[in-house]
């Protein structure tokens, strides 16, 4: 998808990420401090998956601004997705893309799912937009957990204008 | 065995790097393997095949661990078969199932070969490293008639939090794990044959990502393939400062498996202690070499750059005492020991069988390290590079938690010996020509070896990869059958701290 945004890059940001306090605000608001990530690996060398890990550790400890990680697909409403969309992970993504409740974003972790270490061939996809919409991309190899929270945050905004666009099942009839 | 052996060459000019390369007739070749595996301290370290001159070329290489020197054995192969090596060592049998489906040529005799990373459902023009075999190897499945009450639990390949993705599936009659088989082909990205035809300044990009948790190990191990064919004398600065981010990324792959354990066992202190101690090294290994993995330290002929040796003194003793610290209290923590105790047991026999390699080996009593049994770079020959190795008896979790802790301080003083003595930035031209050679490294999972063969142009006719993840993976079926249960997997998991990314490649 064209309108993926990147995260964090060597030049200016094109999504301002705006207040971390804004930002969360409208996380609270929205999903009272409970917002539900799952992370998919398609083909990454481990670093990246590292890097996410991390995000737990007391230096960086993402719990305490409402974001938790959940086992289980039904439960999330956020995708990380490392590595370079590996063809034999087809069915696994989809399934677990499709189970994932509305509204949801995609997020790319690192330079793999970006196309910027294997080109596309009979292995990989190479570019996770190829299989996937991605809302939010984080460059970087592997992108600090730093970077990872920013771009978690700017997640958090493309949730928002989601919940925005939603419709009630009753509008529709 | 010179005598079955046509031809025998030495290769590399330094007392430690010794490689034997003989070449073996199709009569001859069983003789040599059967008198090799029966050498004392000798193990497979890989067996791999290569396309040479329109036929198929297989590698045989054995560690003579005791007398300090590989010996690679050649073997040209005519026809679709060869006569089983697997039966002579067990430990070849991974490697003749990968062989057949990447060259489509077989052990022979009604033995099943497995399939390892070609999915399922690849097409027949799936990329290879030679043709396909007439028939897909079959799907690993544990045998499900146990006293007829068991059945399989799938778990994977999505998993947990950040994992990476693994099928397992558990066979078991509601408790203990009666067996266990694993699919890996998930995460399969044909690097060996990828790496074909790449220069090899090209081919470093893509080694070093192969399997992130050990990018200096394999980095290091490809480059000294590189060089040995050069002729190329990496200087003793940047030969050091190659060492330092070596034991670097020993040290927080440790921290990591033990942050790993702790959170396997439940213990959100201890892991959250451990995460705090892993975050400190990752940050040391961004303030001394500017990435926190350390990737774009090794290149051809030395290092990109030299450590900032100021910020090593300053911040290593702190983010170690940390480590130290969550090792010592998780010590006194019964509750925590308890669970690790007789937990996964590999004995020495199996990790002899299946010719494991790193603290999976030292735990389980086999004290083998190759920067003290192969000595490359700095180690065996300045001073401040001679290591310690830990080796402990009893083959469980906790000895290999044991093996990882004592480790992590063997690093700790070698690196600041190594501070001391100075580490640089330094590096040689290697001139890519024709020819092969071998290097190999010890990464935090065990040896990690790299074959290489250049044409003309410097061009990578054939590498292989062989992370210790890929060896050691083979050993996780045993451990986990070692009457153990469910929550026990993870713990297990925790103690090999292997990489899904290094046996896929």
């Amino acid at each position: 998808m064209s309108d993926a945004s990147l995260a964090v890059g060597s030049g200016p940001a094109t999504d301002d990420v705006g207040s971390v306090a804004e930002r969360l605000g409208a996380a609270r608001a929205l999903f009272g401090r409970s917002l539900h990530i799952r992370t998919v690996d398609t083909g990454s060398c481990a670093v990246c998956e590292s890097e996410i890990r991390l995000l737990l550790a007391p230096h960086y400890d993402l719990q305490r601004l409402g974001f938790f990680f959940t086992p289980s697909p039904r439960h999330a409403d956020l995708l990380l997705v490392t590595g370079p969309a590996v063809r034999a992970m087809d069915v696994a993504l989809a399934k677990t893309y499709t189970a994932m409740p509305q509204p949801k974003v995609v997020v790319a972790v690192g330079a793999c799912p970006l196309g910027g270490i294997y080109a596309e061939d009979e292995v990989v996809h190479g570019r996770l937009e190829n299989v996937l919409p991605v809302d939010v991309s984080i460059p970087g190899c592997p992108p600090s957990p730093l970077a990872l929270l920013q771009g978690l945050l700017v997640a958090v905004g493309r949730l928002t204008e989601k919940v925005g666009r939603l419709g009630f099942a009753a509008d529709l009839t | 065995m010179s005598e079955a052996g046509a031809r025998t060459s030495r290769r590399g000019t330094t007392p430690g790097q010794a490689v034997r390369v003989m070449r073996a007739g199709p009569a001859a070749v069983v003789d040599v393997v059967r008198a090799l595996a029966g050498v004392p301290g000798a193990r497979l370290a890989d067996l791999f095949g290569a396309i040479e001159d329109g036929g198929l070329l297989l590698r045989i290489v054995y560690a003579l661990d005791r007398d300090g020197e590989y010996v690679v054995v050649e073997w040209p192969l005519k026809g679709r078969e060869y006569p089983p090596l697997s039966d002579i060592d067990p430990a070849a049998f991974v490697e003749e199932c990968e062989i057949y489906e990447q060259f489509g040529v077989r052990p022979s005799g009604p033995r099943l070969l497995n399939r390892l990373v070609v999915p399922p459902h690849a097409a027949h023009d799936f990329p290879r490293l030679g043709t396909p075999p007439p028939r897909e190897g079959r799907e690993p499945h544990a045998p499900h008639y146990v006293s007829g009450e068991a059945f399989e639990f799938p778990f994977g390949p999505v998993r947990g939090v950040a994992l990476e993705s693994l099928y397992m599936g558990l066979v078991t009659s509601g408790e203990e794990v009666i067996d266990i088989f694993l699919l890996q082909w998930h995460k399969h990205r044909a690097i060996e044959r990828r790496l074909q035809g790449l220069p090899l300044e090209k081919a470093l990009f893509i080694v070093e990502r192969a399997e992130g948790l050990s990018a200096v190990a394999n980095a290091w191990a490809f480059c000294q393939a590189a060089e040995t064919i050069a002729g190329t004398t990496v200087p003793e600065a940047a030969q050091a400062a190659r060492a330092v981010a070596l034991e670097l990324e020993r040290l927080y792959n440790h921290a990591a498996a033990l942050a790993a354990l702790c959170q396997a066992t439940g213990l959100s202190v201890g892991q959250a202690q451990a995460e705090a101690a892993l975050e400190q090294f990752l940050r040391l290994n961004l303030a001394c070499f500017g990435h926190r993995y350390l990737f774009g330290v090794i290149t051809l002929g030395g290092v990109s750059r030299g450590p900032d040796l100021q910020a090593l003194l300053h911040l290593l003793p702190p983010a170690h005492d940390e480590l130290h610290r969550v090792t010592a209290a998780l010590w006194s923590t019964n509750s925590f020991m308890d669970r690790l105790e007789a937990c996964g047991v590999l004995s020495l026999e199996q990790v002899e069988r299946l010719a494991l390699v790193g603290p999976v080996a030292r735990a389980s009593g086999r004290g083998s390290d190759t920067r003290t049994d192969h000595p490359y770079g700095p180690y065996g020959v300045i001073r401040a590079a001679d290591v310690n190795v830990a080796v402990e008896e009893r083959g469980d979790v906790l000895a290999r938690m044991k093996v990882m802790a004592a480790e992590a301080e063997e690093s700790r003083r070698l690196l600041m010996r190594l501070a001391e003595a100075g580490a640089g930035e330094a590096v040689t031209e290697v001139r890519g020509q024709a020819g092969a050679a071998l290097g190999w490294c010890e990464s935090p999972r065990g040896e990690s070896l790299a074959w290489l063969s250049l044409d003309d142009a410097g061009r990578i006719e054939r590498a292989r990869l062989r992370p210790g993840s890929f060896r050691n993976w083979r050993a996780f079926d045993d451990a986990a059958r070692s009457r153990n249960v469910f929550t026990d997997i993870p713990i297990i998991e925790a103690s090999f701290w292997l990489t899904v990314a290094g046996f896929a490649r």
